[in-house]
């Protein structure tokens, strides 16, 4: 959870209280951030305060604890007539958060429900499929499935691929898509965190485009808190959102049967984007990992490592074969299951590529099978040590850190040596100076040695004592 | 008269450190300074793909290795 969040969080507090003003006179965007955005404590706070008629004074709220809500600009202080600093919940949001709890009228703030029923209705099964299509598309291209001979029937349009270069997760060298170290970081994280980081992008690059980026990302806000399988009308959208749309059903993360359609359909990548619910148990991730078609249910992993470094994926995707692939020596492969085994010459090959032991560790962490994660949490409860339960085998995840380890046998700095003085106090000034202006990274009285990152400055203080 | 030498800082353990001097006996072209502490010394800038690259293949040679059992 905390991983998935940290990333759209850390973009909104870097955002300036004027784009906070415009975001949060939306119901839906207040009820978004309020939902997904703020810890269980901070949440504690804002309903205590959001029905409050006067402020609360700074000492009472400090009794309880201090909060970071500041930084979404949901709270802030005021003074009030005693004189007492008091803490208070931002206005726009205060009244869209009282909006969006008690149901208003006449708000398109969370979509339109289509009035006439679609024709060809579209099941929640159906746009499963979809987005785990098209997501899955979208990885496919990053890694190049199409070696490994997988479908490659998703088309990806132009800005898609722009994006994702925008984004440096590919880079194109003649005329090849090549995965950058970002990429393939980026590749084995959940989806959850995957789609963040995605929109993140969009929205950032919405500017360059000439879209209003608060635009689209309140836009994505509504998106999120819309009903999985209901259909939504368009025309109650700007132009700015209807294209936002159309990209964003290149992702898979809604669906209209044609860019000139009258409705659209949200799928399980926009629902569960603000929701609570954790990406490990979230239905999409078992869809989109799990074996094509079948339904996941809930904490639908499908990998096995037994300690003594044997994985079995339980998986016929070509995506996520690559995947493990990337890490794994893969033995044999049948219709749905890829054996195979982390060696340290697999691991050191990852490595090389510029993925990380802790990349390695946390994919397959999130796509353990229920059967590892069930007999774990069994072994955990008989030992009653206060160790918290792996879920994966400690022996595995250890040596994959030590494997990492052990490519880093020497750091180097780059920089200059400064030698041969020949008095203790000669050697002491300009070692002091550089310590003062944070270039020394190494030194020995001993010697009268010391190293330093840059030389310009230290140079010219050495010239100007003579 | 002081000076300044352009160089790489290596940070590393004794037991690599007393590799790359090995390696520096030969030709006397990685080291600039040993610094005469466990486990600090300046190399040649050029030469830091060249010493990885070696000291992997040596520690690869060097470190026992687990035969990888091919029976399933």
């Amino acid at each position: 959870m905390a991983t998935a969040m940290s990333r759209p969080l850390e973009y909104l507090e870097g955002l300036p209280g004027t784009t906070f003003y415009k975001l949060y006179q939306q119901p839906s965007t207040a009820l978004a951030i309020f939902r997904r955005m703020l810890p269980d404590l901070a949440k504690c706070f804002v309903m205590a305060l959001l029905y409050l008629k006067d402020p609360l004074p700074t000492a009472d709220l400090e009794l309880w604890v201090n909060s970071d809500s500041k930084k979404l600009h949901i709270l802030q202080t005021t003074i009030t007539g005693e004189n007492v600093r008091a803490y208070r919940v931002t206005d726009p949001f205060a009244s869209s958060l009282r909006q969006a709890l008690m149901g208003a009228e006449d708000s398109q703030s969370f979509g339109v429900f289509s009035q006439v029923p679609d024709e060809n209705p579209v099941s929640i099964a159906d746009l499963d499929e979809y987005a785990r299509r098209q997501w899955e598309g979208v990885l496919g291209y990053m890694v190049g499935t199409s070696a490994l001979g997988g479908p490659r029937d998703v088309n990806l349009s132009k800005g898609v691929k722009q994006l994702l270069q925008a984004g440096h997760l590919v880079e194109i060298r003649d005329r090849r898509v090549d995965i950058t170290k970002d990429g393939f970081g980026f590749v084995l994280q959940d989806v959850s965190t995957q789609v963040w980081h995605i929109l993140i992008l969009y929205v950032e690059s919405a500017e360059a485009i000439g879209m209003d980026s608060v635009e689209v990302l309140s836009f994505l806000f509504l998106l999120s808190s819309l009903e999985l399988g209901q259909s939504y009308e368009k025309k109650h959208l700007s132009s700015g959102q209807l294209r936002t749309l159309t990209d964003l059903a290149d992702f898979g993360i809604v669906y209209q049967e044609t860019p000139e359609a009258t409705r659209f359909y949200p799928t399980r990548l926009a629902t569960t984007l603000t929701s609570d619910s954790s990406a490990l148990s979230n239905p999409v991730t078992g869809s989109l990992t799990g074996p094509t078609g079948t339904s996941g249910g809930s904490g639908s992993g499908f990998i096995i490592i037994e300690t003594n470094y044997r994985l079995y994926a339980y998986t016929s995707s070509p995506l996520q074969i690559s995947l493990i692939s990337l890490f794994t020596n893969l033995k044999y492969r049948f219709p749905n299951l890829v054996t195979g085994k982390i060696t340290r010459q697999s691991v050191r090959r990852a490595i090389e590529l510029g993925i990380t032991a802790d990349q390695i560790i946390s994919y397959l962490l999130s796509h353990a099978h229920p059967q590892l994660r069930k007999h774990n949490a069994a072994h955990a409860t008989s030992n009653t040590a206060g160790i918290p339960p792996s879920i994966l085998p400690p022996t595995v995840t250890d040596q994959i850190r030590l494997w990492q380890l052990e490519r880093d046998r020497l750091r180097a700095t780059a920089g200059f040596l400064f030698k041969d003085f020949t008095t203790m106090a000669e050697y002491q000034a300009p070692c002091q100076y550089a310590a003062e202006i944070g270039v020394l990274v190494w030194k020995s009285d001993r010697k009268r040695m010391f190293f330093v990152t840059r030389h310009e400055q230290v140079a010219a203080f050495l010239r100007s004592r003579k | 008269m002081p000076r300044a030498v352009r160089g790489l800082l290596i940070e590393c353990d004794p037991s690599i450190k007393s590799m790359i001097l090995k390696y520096d006996e030969e030709r006397h072209d990685y080291i600039v300074e040993d610094l005469d502490d466990e486990n600090h010394l300046v190399i040649k800038e050029s030469q830091l793909q060249n010493l990885k690259a070696r000291l992997d293949q040596d520690l690869d040679e060097k470190i026992m290795q687990l035969e990888e059992s091919e029976s399933e």
